[in-house]
């Protein structure tokens, strides 16, 4: 630390210190039951997968459940020839790996980014696939924890987003969805696409994030 | 932004209002409203109030214990990789970012919108330097391209047409642009990603900071604020040290808070936590990360008891939209970066009294952002508190009132204490006001009263008040008044006589 620091440091927490007329400081504080609430409780699977489903297409985005892994191919092949795509950015875990995405993409005429892609070349993508590490169905967010084979580019930078998840994802509340969130550098909860209401208050969506957010239930099978 | 304000002239500002201010204002916020209210139902009333009330504890328990959360979250920022200053004051938080922009060479610098930024006047002192800073938020955007000031916190340029953002575009990127907001934002969108891709550093606030794991939490619709935070190689945020929160558990109350009282989400698109920086090559993000803990008055404001609460402000915006002075005037008339209810109390104490006397009279006390404050600040009580300490001073600050109204509320009450001083006044101005006198108006006055004559006419001073009174009233004279009078007295007599007879208790009348 450098001498300003150790200064400035110094005199902000006497300043709080006094002005809370303390001299010293504060033992580590617990936090009063009055300012917890309760978590909500999950309801059946089915019901919560279409809160789910409901909550992302009312928000804009599209909402499609497969029944296993057999059916990706001819998703992906749709989204391929509705959206234009061309490159693609995927998170590299064991999971969405086992799927084969690669291969399909490739079979489709797609190119996929290799993990060591400059951001010049990843802002040529048009889109980008991600797993899921808990969905909220009360809000329809998806929880992506970034990583090393986790760019955080994948769901932000290309115009479509795909977070392909399984059920076993479902979680109930936020306070558990932010539980799971400590230990990364960064974590993102997405709840619809990109959107602004900025000029004349009209909802626009797709300003710097995806215009198109796809989530994909994978019934069976891992993600 | 301006640099901090000399003087706010809360009255005079109202005289420079745009003419459809109003109405796009408005506009905005009766949108929001609308879809807050329909969230909370469907949320539910009564577990909306106990989440109100959560967050009011929950705030005002972290600030009782400021000093020891921040030096947690200090810890676990540097923990985590990231390097934590301190800024006492404005000046030295700018300097501190300067600093850290020279040390990496940085020409080109992306921003997300934040109010701290905006406090301490970043872009200014960045520019003067050489590093040419970008808004990246698309309101913003549009206001730092058109050089005028944001009017809603929420939507900086909701005063601006869909023709006149397109005129903006074409004089300033010189891109022919239909007014169309999905073809503007296209277009903005395009130009942004350029810079986004260019920039050396990413520049932001904080909606919140959580000291148990060091993390900083953006909270952002455009995805601009992942932008800024992502792709450049060096992030700094510069984060007020009320933000703090002390763990991920606090956050999950206040992220429920939020968005649904700020803009009628349940959450925005985008809630980012970052904690520290990128820890892979893989995952992108920043390599490095600082963060600008900046009191600037806050401490000061946590001592006195009644405006502490001040600091509970989670920045939703809801005062601004429930507020009858703020739908009337917009933005610009309060002078400074807070505008509204919040901003009424913020910048008196942030600025001092000396600068903001004006604000906290700028309110009629009916307490409607207080019935919409979603951690339950008593802004109508801080406001009171405030006028108090623009007249009469108090531990924080000796009265400021100008001595101009202090000298003329004075004679003014000696005046009144004396009936034959009062009416040689009134007689004098009947006198003196001939010149300027049109019929029954007085059309121009030389200043410092044209500033109300520029705007309206000035009644003309008639007779003595009482005597004209006394010509007036409907009883007349002489004998008519005497029976009228008398009359009076009967009638009222009666209305006593039975009102008295029916409040008699049922017992007794019966036994009666």
């Amino acid at each position: 630390m450098t001498p300003q620091t150790v200064t400035a440091r110094t005199e902000i927490l006497d300043k709080v210190r006094a002005a809370l007329g303390r001299t010293t400081a504060a033992p580590a504080p617990h936090v009063p039951e009055a300012a917890r609430i309760p978590a909500r409780a999950a309801g059946a699977r089915e019901v919560e997968l279409d809160r789910l489903a409901r909550e992302i297409t009312h928000l804009g985005g599209h909402v499609r459940r497969l029944a296993g892994p057999a059916d990706l191919a001819a998703a992906l092949a749709e989204l391929v020839a509705a959206e234009g795509v061309s490159r693609a950015l995927l998170w590299q875990t064991p999971a969405l790996r086992a799927l084969g995405l690669t291969e399909i993409l490739a079979g489709l005429g797609v190119e996929v980014m290799p993990s060591d892609a400059s951001l010049r070349q990843i802002a040529t993508c048009e889109l980008g696939i991600t797993g899921v590490d808990a969905v909220l169905p009360e809000t329809g967010t998806l929880v992506l924890r970034a990583g090393a084979e986790r760019p955080r580019t994948a769901s932000l930078v290309p115009r479509v987003h795909l977070a392909i998840l399984t059920p076993d994802v479902l979680l109930a509340s936020l306070q558990a969805a932010l539980a799971e969130s400590r230990d990364v550098a960064c974590a993102t909860l997405i709840t619809g696409p990109s959107r602004t209401s900025d000029i004349e208050l009209t909802l626009t969506i797709g300003v710097h994030g995806p215009k198109a957010l796809y989530a994909w239930v994978l019934e069976t099978g891992e993600a | 932004m301006s640099r901090a304000p000399v003087r706010i002239d809360f009255r005079g500002n109202t005289q420079q209002i745009e003419p459809h201010m109003a109405e796009a204002v408005q506009r905005a916020t009766a949108k929001f409203l609308g879809k807050r209210e329909m969230l909370i139902d469907e949320y539910g009333r009564d577990r909306w109030e106990s989440l109100r009330q959560a967050g009011h504890e929950l705030r005002l328990h972290t600030l009782m214990h400021l000093d020891y959360y921040l030096a947690l979250l200090e810890e676990r920022v540097t923990e985590a990789g990231g390097h934590v200053h301190w800024a006492r004051d404005a000046e030295e938080a700018r300097r501190l970012v300067l600093e850290i922009a020279q040390q990496h060479g940085v020409r080109r610098a992306v921003k997300v919108k934040s109010m701290a930024t905006e406090e301490i006047n970043l872009n200014e002192s960045l520019q003067d330097a050489g590093i040419a800073v970008r808004e990246t938020d698309l309101g913003e955007y549009i206001v730092q391209l058109a050089g005028v000031m944001p009017s809603h916190i929420i939507v900086p340029a909701v005063h601006l047409t869909k023709e006149g953002i397109a005129d903006l575009f074409h004089d300033k990127l010189g891109i022919d642009a239909p007014p169309e907001p999905t073809k503007l934002t296209e277009i903005a969108r395009g130009r942004l990603r350029e810079e986004f891709l260019a920039a050396e550093m990413g520049i932001s606030g904080g909606n919140f900071m959580v000291a148990e794991t060091g993390a900083l939490v953006l909270v952002t619709n455009e995805g601009n604020g992942r932008m800024c935070t992502t792709l450049p190689p060096l992030h700094v945020a510069v984060v007020g040290i009320e933000k703090v929160l002390p763990d991920l558990e606090s956050l999950a109350i206040v992220l429920q808070l939020l968005p649904r009282n700020a803009t009628g989400q349940k959450l925005t698109s985008y809630t980012t936590l970052l904690t520290g920086p990128r820890r892979s090559a893989g995952e992108g993000g920043a390599e490095e990360f600082h963060l600008v803990l900046l009191d600037n008055g806050r401490s000061q404001i946590l001592a006195d008891e009644v405006t502490r609460e001040t600091l509970l402000c989670i920045r939703c915006g809801a005062c601004l939209n429930v507020c009858p002075v703020y739908n009337n005037v917009g933005g610009h008339a309060y002078g400074w970066v807070y505008p509204g209810p919040i901003g009424a109390i913020l910048a008196p104490q942030l600025l001092g009294t000396a600068v903001a006397a004006d604000l906290p009279f700028a309110s009629s006390l009916c307490g409607a952002c207080a019935d919409v404050c979603p951690v339950k600040i008593p802004i109508p009580e801080i406001l009171l508190r405030l006028r108090r300490r623009v007249v009469e001073g108090d531990e924080t600050g000796p009265a400021v009132l100008a001595s101009a109204p202090r000298l003329a509320g004075i004679a003014g009450s000696a005046v009144m204490a004396m009936p034959r001083l009062y009416e040689f006044g009134t007689q004098l101005l009947r006198v003196v006001q001939a010149p300027l006198r049109r019929g029954s108006w007085l059309p121009a006055l030389p200043p410092p009263a044209n500033r109300w004559t520029d705007v309206r006419p000035f009644m003309a001073f008639g007779a003595d008040f009482r005597q004209g009174w006394r010509q007036r009233t409907p009883l007349g004279r002489g004998r008519d008044r005497r029976r009228k009078i008398a009359l009076a007295l009967g009638a009222s007599a009666f209305a006593a006589i039975v009102a008295a007879l029916l409040r008699r208790p049922p017992g007794r009348r019966a036994h009666g």
